[in-house]
């Protein structure tokens, strides 16, 4: 122990107070009371020389990069008065394409989130940065002498900068060794490749989830829509999933066959084998599986090299690499994804585990990363973390590894300092920061840089350094400038400090063990995958994660249990029963979701819950699938038993019907490739539209074949326009705000469950029946054909929203964003994340979408001061913004070359609820399905 | 009214013990002193209300239910109900079109049994009057407590303001206000007018300063005299002339609250005959609830015969008949329209997860009256009564159902979702009752339950045939 603590833990001698003393005593406490009982005289001023730029009020926009599981995205950042508001995607930066993923869009929660580490957090409560810079000072020379080696542990690193920076500390202390992992866990080479699904004609995906949530969702989806659409130059791309479990991609798919994890693994080898000419005996399969494997190795093999077979992080390490040498050796279209040099490869977390359970580990550094909660969340752990004697946990949260540790140093956000970032493709980016850090902390250059020996050191000095080509470098400033701006690095690589002679780099263990213990019949397989809106659990404390619904299940705020239909009858379980799932190391407890269509005998779990650190909002929702095996970040787990606890805990769920019987399919109508809608031809009316008013009118077209059900534009939405959160129980009430929902309908049969998304905004009814139902006009219609809610007028009898046939329509049944917010929501900074732009609605009253109507308004003004019309694609609305397979247009009608009224003419083109002449202006494209005409019969 | 002369002698004024007497042996009435007695005599002394304390204090723990629930809800807001996004509209819609219902009923039988001569009415239109007002009093309560923003209720009426705004004159919930304003404020006029001759027997009879002077500010002035009786009697056709199409417009404009829309259940022509006809049904049962209660309260089974009772009962089994073939029209149209949506809707009625309602309230409504074609049903008042609660019961469930079963079922697959109601949905209904009660048993402390000049004008009318 250190000599603080030491001379802490001595008693305090006694005080002997005189009474001369003790009047001093009094005095002296009377005039530090009244020189101290008003906050200190602080003066607003305004400027006097204003910032060059900058018009208050006036949106600035910076480019920059977020990380997700350590890869970059490129984004662009509203502030407004120095205040980060939004975050949309950068059109240059590959991994963005100027779309964005939900993480990004929630990532402003994160910077605003009252729970945020604040201060320096050490064993005594008057602990400074002070304080943990001279104990630093102690272990660095300690493992100066080699005494006490530093120990690093990471998650997955992409920024060169700080890769460089753990490269010049290895070499500063000898010894230093440094462990990074994946919280997701699974094999490692089934994410180091890109997928080109642009460019393939046949996509088979074994257990990978390439459209499902990670640093590369938005460029794959990109790619996969770009290779769907009917125009493409190879014809439309077909797609079929094999899985356990629904995924993002299981439910684009045009055909999904559900089998078990290890007989997904098996039929991969088997279609390895068979690609590559030499056919081993064929895994044993039920009739028609077999017939669906039999169909689609040979589109498979007839797409030749537009055929692209994707192994999945479920499969072995050996597996995965069979499959990835084969589709090189038969030029399958992927990329490999950005890799470092070979020194910088990090050793896994089994070996980090491994050391410190011997007891080695003196002087420990937890950067950014949370194992006891996503690693290893057991006793052993935690009990060898505590014995760490320097064990430092820099982050964003003091959360369950903080907790554990001596030390709790608070992270600067990643819009509040200087960074920069590779995306899954290789591309750099720079992270500057949007805002001056909200409270006292530190970047993890600076942390790093506190570690080297520097006293002061700035994290923009740290990243400039990587990018400067030697002291003397003309062109860097025009470079970097040029970097800043576009958000992208180009024409230059990071200067990294390597040093020949270090040895210690080691192959990436496979990280899941082969495969273990054949499963008994009565025992059932977990599957662990990533969760759709949390993640890893870096994202539990955000609420708007949280409320975002799982694209398919619906389910908000908690994660779910899900199992086929055949084994929950055999448990006597239904949907929201509380499961317990116990494995040989582990038990935890969820409530279930049924789930047509995933592999009988398969548990489905998802990552990122179970949190006891996380913060007020991401505390003690759903449950920890890592505790069934914990340390050793396998995705599947063999002999687990289930069994029904007798409680329940149903899901607060957006959506409680998902199948469309009868003449509800009309809801969302699918065509073959190169199909059309019977024309509903236009009908006479009595009611004529006036001729219009003004040069604008503004309608959507939302192309459901497009929509990949990612929520980008669901967050996108509410982050625009202030939409609130309004809480577990209040979502299980029926009762979530969103303006822009995705409805979610099982489109399949009996055979073959399939899903098809529909995002649902505003119809902007051109004869809206909310309107002449408002007994206040409350609900009225503009010239541009914008259905306005006027919050003002609105007093709140939701006879609008009774009339609603598409029920888009929001109430404000308490005050969400303006006094009763759900937990700590309300507290500061959280409404700094606020659109000015925006109403913040009070209790009572009645809103919906918009169409971003502060956007169009904004346009106009712009436009009118060009003294121009405001072009088609010129403004774009959140929901279009965000979306990152471009599903939504938006635009004027009287503009006849505009997209929108391209996407009317299209053969798919429809109108919800036509029926009803509500004449709405959001209208749609139906949904395509490339279905393989000799699987179609049995499975269409 | 068929007074038989029995035995009775012309009553003093005054005196308990033998009044008490007196009351025992009363079962028919038939001279005015009897009217006087038997209707005023309770209001002027300060025995017998033992029955009314108890009553009082049960419906007082209610009202201060009732108004607690809604200070509450003023302070924490519309959540606090178990309404959703989906289902937007729930108990107090249902309580409100139940309230006017029964307030509906008070004038009906006031005005339109007035304009057919239909004179065993005297008997019990004052008391079915008094339920109209405190009805209509409190369904239009009911929207208030609805709406999002209740302190901008006044948005509703056209007021001079400085945002030059007028309310949205196409909304039925605007029609509505004016419905409900106009019928309350009538309501009050035809039931205050009505009393005056009455408020002046109590004047007359009042023994002490106190009451004389309360009831004869109260009178304005009645003597009693030819001229007042043939402009009074002049007036009051002329009021019970006007009160009929409104007794039919409030309640039809309620129905067009629900019939002026879009949604399947609510779009359907029917609705504004079909909610008058159950207004009316609602509201007989009320008032048999209601009469049975004051008979047995303060002894009136002399005015307030079986007779009365059997009348009822048949209007009942008429309405009863009526609600049925209107819920079968209504099955009828949303099956022959061959609309999906309107076929899916009648499954969910009767399949739904709200189906044990609705067959509940079909029973109710339509089955348990169908009893009263047998006379002995019709003439057995613990019969009567059960049934009127059924009625009243299935005519709640009817409104609630209306309004759940169409925002809980409609076109958009997605979106379909139930309402489940919290505590304080239930506080509301439970404390409006209570309310009702409370003001209710006011009335009966205080005024003439029994239109005692109405019932002289039989009685005299009996005598001299």
């Amino acid at each position: 122990m250190t000599d603080i603590a030491a001379r802490s833990a001595a008693p305090a001698p006694r005080l002997e107070i005189s009474r001369r003393a003790a009047l001093k005593l009094f005095t002296g406490g009377m005039a530090a009371s009244l020189a101290g009982c008003s906050p200190p005289a602080e003066k607003n001023m305004p400027y006097v020389d204003m910032p060059e730029g900058l018009v208050p009020g006036e949106p600035q926009y910076y480019a920059t990069a977020l990380p997700l599981g350590g890869y970059g995205r490129g984004v662009i950042v509203k502030a407004v008065d120095g205040r980060p508001v939004k975050v949309s995607g950068n059109p240059r930066h590959p991994a963005s394409l100027g779309s964005t993923d939900v993480f990004a869009e929630a990532a402003l929660v994160e910077l605003y989130d009252p729970e945020r580490s604040r201060d320096i957090r050490g064993t005594q409560p008057i602990n400074g940065w002070t304080e943990f810079l001279g104990e630093l000072q102690q272990w660095s020379g300690k493992a100066k002498r080699g005494e006490a080696p530093l120990h690093l542990v990471t998650s997955t690193v992409a920024s060169p900068t700080l890769l460089g920076q753990i490269a010049s500390l290895k070499q500063q202390y000898p010894g230093t060794r440094w462990f990074a992992y994946d919280p997701l866990g699974g094999a490692e080479g089934a994410r180091s490749l890109i997928p080109r699904l642009d460019r393939a004609s046949v996509i088979v995906c074994l257990g990978a989830d390439p459209l499902g949530p990670g640093p590369m969702q938005i460029m794959v989806s990109r790619a996969f829509i770009k290779g769907r659409m009917p125009e493409s130059p190879g014809g439309m791309s077909r797609l079929y999933a094999v899985e356990s479990t629904w995924t993002l991609t299981g439910a684009n798919a045009d055909h999904r066959l559900t089998l078990p994890p290890d007989k997904i693994d098996a039929l991969a080898m088997e279609i390895v084998g068979r690609l590559e000419g030499h056919p081993g005996s064929p895994l044993p399969l039920d009739k028609g599986a077999r017939h669906f494997v039999d169909e689609m190795i040979a589109d498979l093999q007839g797409a030749g090299a537009g055929g692209l077979l994707l192994p999945g992080p479920m499969l072995r390490e050996e597996t995965v690499q069979a499959v990835l040498q084969s589709g090189r050796r038969l030029g399958a279209p992927f990329d490999r994804a950005a890799t470092f040099p070979a020194q910088l490869r990090p050793e896994p977390f089994a070996a980090f585990e491994e050391i410190l359970h011997s007891g080695k580990v003196q002087n420990l550094l937890l950067l950014d990363c949370n194992p006891a909660f996503d690693a290893a969340p057991d006793a052993k752990f935690a009990e060898a973390l505590k014995k760490v004697p320097f064990a430092v946990h820099a982050g964003l949260y003091d959360n369950e590894t903080a907790d554990l540790c001596r030390w709790q140093l608070p992270l600067s956000h990643p819009l509040e300092a200087w960074s920069d970032l590779t995306s899954a493709d290789g591309t750099v980016a720079i992270v500057q920061p949007l805002i001056r850090p909200l409270y006292d902390t530190r970047s993890q250059h600076e942390i790093l840089g506190f570690y080297a020996g520097q006293t002061a050191p700035s994290g923009y000095d740290t990243v400039r350094q990587t990018w400067k080509q030697g002291a003397q470098d003309a062109g860097f400033e025009d470079w970097w400038r040029n970097a800043l701006v576009k958000g992208v690095v180009s024409g230059r690589s990071p200067q990294f400090a390597l040093s020949a002679g270090n040895t210690e780099t080691s192959q990436p263990a496979p990280s899941q063990p082969p495969l273990d213990a054949p499963a008994d019949s009565n025992s059932f397989v977990a599957l662990i995958q990533p969760d759709q809106t949390i993640y890893d659990g870096r994202f539990t404390n955000n609420a708007w994660l949280q409320e975002c619904p799982k694209p398919l299940s619906k389910g908000t705020w908690t994660n779910a249990v899900s199992l086929a239909p055949e084994d929950a009858a055999a448990l006597g379980a239904s949907d929201g029963d509380v499961l317990a799932i116990s494995s040989s190391a582990g038990k935890i407890e969820g409530p279930l979701r049924i789930d047509r269509g995933q592999a009988r005998g398969v548990v489905g779990l998802t990552l990122g819950y179970g949190r006891e650190g996380a913060g007020a909002i991401g505390n003690g929702l759903g449950y920890n699938p890592r505790l069934l095996s914990p340390g050793s970040l396998r995705n599947v787990i063999r002999g687990i038993q289930v069994k029904k606890t007798g409680r329940r805990a149903p899901i607060p769920s957006t959506q409680m019907h998902f199948s469309l019987e009868g003449d509800l399919r009309k809801l969302l109508p699918e065509v073959a490739p190169g199909g059309s809608l019977p024309a509903s031809g236009t009908k006479p009316s009595l009611f004529v539209p006036p001729p219009p008013r003004d040069p604008y009118s503004w309608a959507m077209v939302i192309d459901t074949a497009a929509c990949t059900g990612c929520n980008a534009c669901v967050v996108a939405c509410q982050v625009e326009n202030n939409v609130p959160i309004v809480g577990p129980d209040e979502v299980a009430n029926g009762r979530a705000m969103h303006w822009l929902r995705i409805d979610s309908y099982d489109i399949g049969t009996a055979e073959e469950p399939r899903h098809g998304f529909e995002p649902v905004p505003c119809m902007q009814c051109e004869k809206a029946p909310c309107e002449p139902v408002c007994p206040v006009e409350a609900s009225v219609h503009d010239t541009e054909g914008l259905n306005d809610q006027v919050y003002n007028r609105c007093v709140g009898t939701r006879f609008c929203q009774s009339n609603c046939p598409y029920k888009v329509r929001r109430f404000n049944w308490f005050a969400y964003n303006s006094g009763q917010e759900y937990k700590d929501l309300g507290k500061d900074p959280m409404p700094a994340r606020n659109n000015p732009d925006v109403t913040v609605r009070a209790r009572g009253v009645m809103e919906k979408c918009t169409y971003c109507v502060q956007r169009i308004s904004g346009a106009r003004r712009d436009a009118e001061k060009a003294d121009k019309p405001i072009a088609d694609g010129e403004l774009k609305t959140a929901c279009q913004e965000a979306c990152p397979t471009e599903a939504i247009s938006f635009g004027n009608l009287q503009d006849k070359g505009s997209m929108v009224n391209a996407r009317r003419a299209d053969p798919r083109h429809f109108t919800l609820l036509e029926e009803l002449g509500t004449r709405p202006r959001t209208t749609y494209l139906a949904r395509v399905r490339n279905a393989n005409p000799k699987l179609a019969g049995g499975s269409a | 009214m068929s007074a038989i002369v029995s035995g009775a002698q012309p009553l003093p004024s005054a005196g308990d013990a033998v009044r008490a007497q007196k009351v025992e042996r009363l079962t028919h009435v038939d001279t005015i002193d009897a009217v006087n007695t038997l209707v005023s005599g309770p209001l002027l002394d300060r025995r017998r209300w033992r029955r009314w304390w108890i009553a009082m204090i049960v419906a007082s723990l209610l009202t201060v239910l009732f108004f607690g629930s809604m200070i509450y809800l003023f302070a924490k807001g519309i959540g606090i109900f178990g309404n959703n996004s989906i289902v937007v509209w729930g108990y107090p819609i249902a309580n409100y079109v139940w309230w006017i219902g029964i307030g509906n009923a008070g004038t009906l039988i006031s005005s339109m049994l007035l304009l057919t001569h239909q004179h065993w009415r005297a008997a019990i239109n004052r008391l079915a009057e008094a339920m109209t007002l405190m009805a209509v009093a409190i369904a239009g309560l009911m929207p208030i407590m609805h709406m999002g923003r209740p302190l901008y209720f006044y948005w509703l009426a056209p007021y001079p303001n400085t945002m030059a705004l007028w309310p949205q004159w196409r909304s039925a919930l605007i029609w509505d206000f004016w419905a409900i304003l106009s019928y309350l404020l009538f309501s009050i006029i035809f039931w205050y007018t009505g009393l005056i001759p009455d408020l002046a027997t109590l004047r007359d009879r009042a023994i002490t300063p106190g009451k004389r002077i309360f009831y004869g500010a109260l009178a304005l002035g009645w003597r009693n005299s030819a001229r007042h009786w043939h402009i009074y009697q002049t007036y009051y056709r002329t009021m019970a002339a006007l009160a009929t199409p409104l007794v039919c417009s409030v309640h039809s404009i309620v129905g067009l609250d629900f019939a002026a829309s879009l949604m399947p259940g609510w779009q359907e022509t029917i609705f504004p005959p079909y909610f008058v006809v159950g207004a009316m049904y609602s509201g007989f049962a009320m008032v048999v609830v209601l009469c049975a209660g004051v008979r047995w309260g303060l002894d009136l089974e002399a005015l307030i015969t079986t007779r009365h009772f059997e009348i009822m009962a048949k209007v009942m089994l008429m309405a009863g008949t009526v609600m049925f073939l209107s819920y079968a029209t209504e099955w009828f149209s949303a099956w022959y329209s061959g609309r999906g949506v309107d076929r899916r809707f009648l499954s969910f009625e009767f399949t739904g997860a709200y189906a044990p309602l609705y067959w509940i309230m079909i029973f109710c409504n339509c089955i348990a009256v169908q009893a009263f074609w047998f006379r002995s049903a019709r003439r057995s008042l613990p019969a009567i009564i059960i049934i009127s609660i059924l009625i009243n019961i299935g005519m709640w469930l009817e409104r609630i159902l209306i309004v759940w079963n169409t925002l809980s079922h409609h076109y958009i697959a997605s979106m379909w979702r139930l309402f489940y109601p919290t505590l304080w949905d239930w506080f509301v209904l439970f404390g409006s009752l209570g309310f009702f009660a409370f003001l209710y048993l006011l009335f009966a402390r205080f005024f003439p339950v029994v239109s005692m000049h109405e019932v002289k004008e039989l009685v005299q009318r009996e005598a001299t045939s």
